[in-house]
């Protein structure tokens, strides 16, 4: 009886073939609409994980920061002046999840070439922020640590950065001035990265990096450093490096209330990514059910036609010995058929349009086999619940009445 | 004779909203196996509501009918299907077949609906189109043919399932006289074959193919005539 009624129900479609495609389109553009969706919020989340992964390996940054003032007191001084370069060794011991710590003294500076100058960010920093940033040299080389302990007026430049003072010249051997809070310095430029782009703290491509001895000492004569770049062990190890160093500069800087520092990790961000492609996610697939969801109603509204239309044909069957549930199965059917078939146009679709968007977003194309059997699911279900009213109007039907109808 | 049916003082009221309508009124007869039946009567004599409840297709509100000495008023809505497809084989006056299934498919429909088993459907409707003159046509749509054929198809549908009874509802109505004869000719064949055959009909002329008219007015029966 239901391959006989699935066999009906093809048939009757097949013959209004137009309006058949017409009602499946709500289903089809849903069912699409999911599989893209889930697709492009996939890929382009993997795109985005493996950018930021990309940024630097396991890296966790510890910023000072100004407590509020309170009960009328001006704040307390930031912690700026406490942290302090003799501390990364300190917190190398202290924390057994972070392997290496970077001290950065950031300074902003006027850069002056022949007769280019630019206003700059200059990073006081060791050999090891390259590694922990992965970020590598594209022409001569990064600040060794000679460079360091005779503190050395060398300096490195960021791809763009470099562009910007030099154009097309080699900056290679070439000296710069940099000016900073009035007084003049000369740097031979060592070398020059690659290009890399944003990262924690600002586009590296625009930055220049000296020795961390000569922007303490000579630049701005401070023993303390602006900040500190943390490695963790291992991505697994990162969460545990974060409590360590959290732990650490409690103690360090005798902080309960954590109010004078702030640490940043390459997982806190990645959760801020995830958390938001997830809520984008639950927005757009949210659409996409509702476009289920009118398409639901649209087959039940050709079905309620379709029914009307063919009164007469379910007074014959019934003449002839259709049972209530023959005619039920019958629109049943149809309508799951009509619904089944939008799913599968709709998962050739949907994965078209995963594809399109995966090379013009150009992120991995990730078609995952859930989203398929939940869309298809959700079609039938539609098709079977909508389908229901009309078929069951369809079944009632008196047939003396049916074979009346004109 | 052995009786097909058996009609015991059948009524039929219809209430359309305030108003009580007596369609059939103290209808009583009876029908043996192999009998040629007419049941005639102007428009608004009861002759279709009559015919509804003779093909089971709906209930009596008063007295019984028996048909194959089951009581059909007793009958639910599902029994009452199966009924329809084992006992009886309509023929309508507006042909009624499916527009978009082939005259075969048409045909094999009751055997669709009924619960024996399915392997020999398409012989047993072959077999019932060769006997109306048919079987050439098999897989013509009904568009595609005469009225004549229409209702020989629709012939052939209700007799492949062998029915009790063969129930036709002004067979020659939407048909020209010529072609109503061949009909008619026809249905008098299969009663010549042995089949028990009922025909309702206002017109005198075909119902006098029939060797018996019952003639309804109003409700109730006027005259039960037998033509010799």
């Amino acid at each position: 009886m239901i391959l006989q009624s699935i066999k009906i129900a093809l048939e009757s479609l097949w013959a209004n073939k137009i309006r058949s495609f017409l009602s499946m389109l709500g289903i089809i553009i849903g069912v699409g609409a999911v599989i893209a969706i889930v697709s492009v919020g996939t890929g382009s989340t993997q795109q985005v994980t493996s950018r930021i992964a990309n940024l630097g390996s396991n890296m966790i940054t510890v910023y000072p920061r100004t407590p509020k003032g309170q009960w009328g007191e001006v704040s307390s001084a930031s912690s700026q002046d406490k942290f302090s370069l003799e501390s990364t060794d300190y917190m190398e011991k202290f924390c057994p999840s972070v392997i290496k710590v970077i001290p950065v003294k950031q300074v902003s500076g006027r850069l002056i070439s022949d007769d280019i100058n630019v206003n700059a960010t200059i990073l006081g920093t060791n050999i090891d922020y390259a590694e922990v940033n992965n970020y590598e040299v594209g022409m001569g080389n990064f600040i060794s640590e000679n460079d360091h302990r005779e503190r050395r007026q060398v300096m490195v430049l960021g791809s763009q950065l470099a562009e910007d003072l030099f154009e097309d010249d080699n900056p290679i051997g070439k000296k710069i001035k940099v000016n900073y809070e009035g007084q003049v310095y000369m740097f031979d430029v060592i070398g020059v990265m690659k290009e890399k782009g944003g990262s924690i703290g600002g586009n590296l491509d625009d930055q220049a990096y000296i020795p961390l001895s000569v922007a303490m000492d000579k630049l701005t004569n401070s023993d303390y450093v602006t900040s500190y770049i943390a490695q963790a062990a291992s991505s697994e190890k990162a969460s545990t490096a974060v409590n360590e160093l959290e732990n650490f500069m409690v103690k360090f800087l005798d902080d309960e209330d954590q109010e004078q520092f702030r640490i940043i990790s390459q997982d806190e961000i990645l959760d801020t990514v995830s958390s938001v492609t997830g809520t984008m996610s639950i927005m757009l697939g949210g659409i996409a059910a509702i476009s289920l969801l009118v398409g639901g109603i649209g087959i039940m509204n050709i079905m309620l036609v379709s029914v009307t239309e063919r009164t007469r044909e379910i007074g014959v069957r019934k003449a002839l010995g259709a049972r209530n549930a023959h005619i039920l199965f019958q629109f049943l059917m149809e309508s799951l058929n009509l619904s089944s078939f939008g799913g599968i146009l709709g998962i050739g679709f949907g994965w078209t349009a995963a594809y399109f968007l995966s090379q013009y977003g150009d992120w991995p194309m990730v078609i995952a086999p859930l989203s398929i059997g939940l869309a298809f699911g959700f079609a039938l279900f539609i098709g079977i619940f909508f389908g229901l009213y009309p078929a069951m109007k369809a079944a009632k039907m008196n047939p003396v009445d049916a074979l009346r109808y004109e | 004779m052995s009786k097909i049916m058996k009609i015991e003082n059948l009524e039929k009221t219809y209430h359309l909203g305030k108003v009580k309508v007596e369609a059939l009124r103290d209808i009583s007869f009876e029908v043996n196996t192999g009998e040629f039946v007419s049941i005639m009567g102007p428009s608004g004599s009861g002759k279709s509501t009559l015919m509804h409840i003779i093909g089971c297709l709906d209930y009596p509100t008063g007295g019984k009918y028996f048909l194959s000495g089951q009581d059909v008023s007793k009958l639910n809505d599902n029994q009452l299907a199966l009924f329809r497809n084992q006992k009886i084989g309509f023929v309508f006056q507006q042909f009624n077949l499916l527009p978009r299934a082939t005259i075969l498919r048409n045909v094999e429909l009751p055997l669709t609906y009924s619960k024996t088993n399915s392997g020999n459907k398409k012989e047993r409707a072959v077999e019932a189109l060769e006997k109306v003159g048919l079987g050439d046509r098999l897989k013509h749509k009904p568009n595609e043919i005469s009225g004549g054929e229409k209702q020989r198809v629709a012939v052939a549908r209700a007799l492949v399932n062998h029915p009790s009874i063969i129930l036709a509802d002004e067979p020659t109505g939407n048909l020209d006289s010529k072609t109503g004869q061949d009909i008619m000719k026809m249905i008098d064949r299969l009663y010549d074959e042995g089949n028990t055959i009922i025909l309702v009909t206002h017109e005198a002329e075909i119902a006098r193919y029939a060797r018996r008219v019952i003639h309804l007015k109003d409700g109730l029966i006027d005259r039960d005539e037998v033509i010799a």
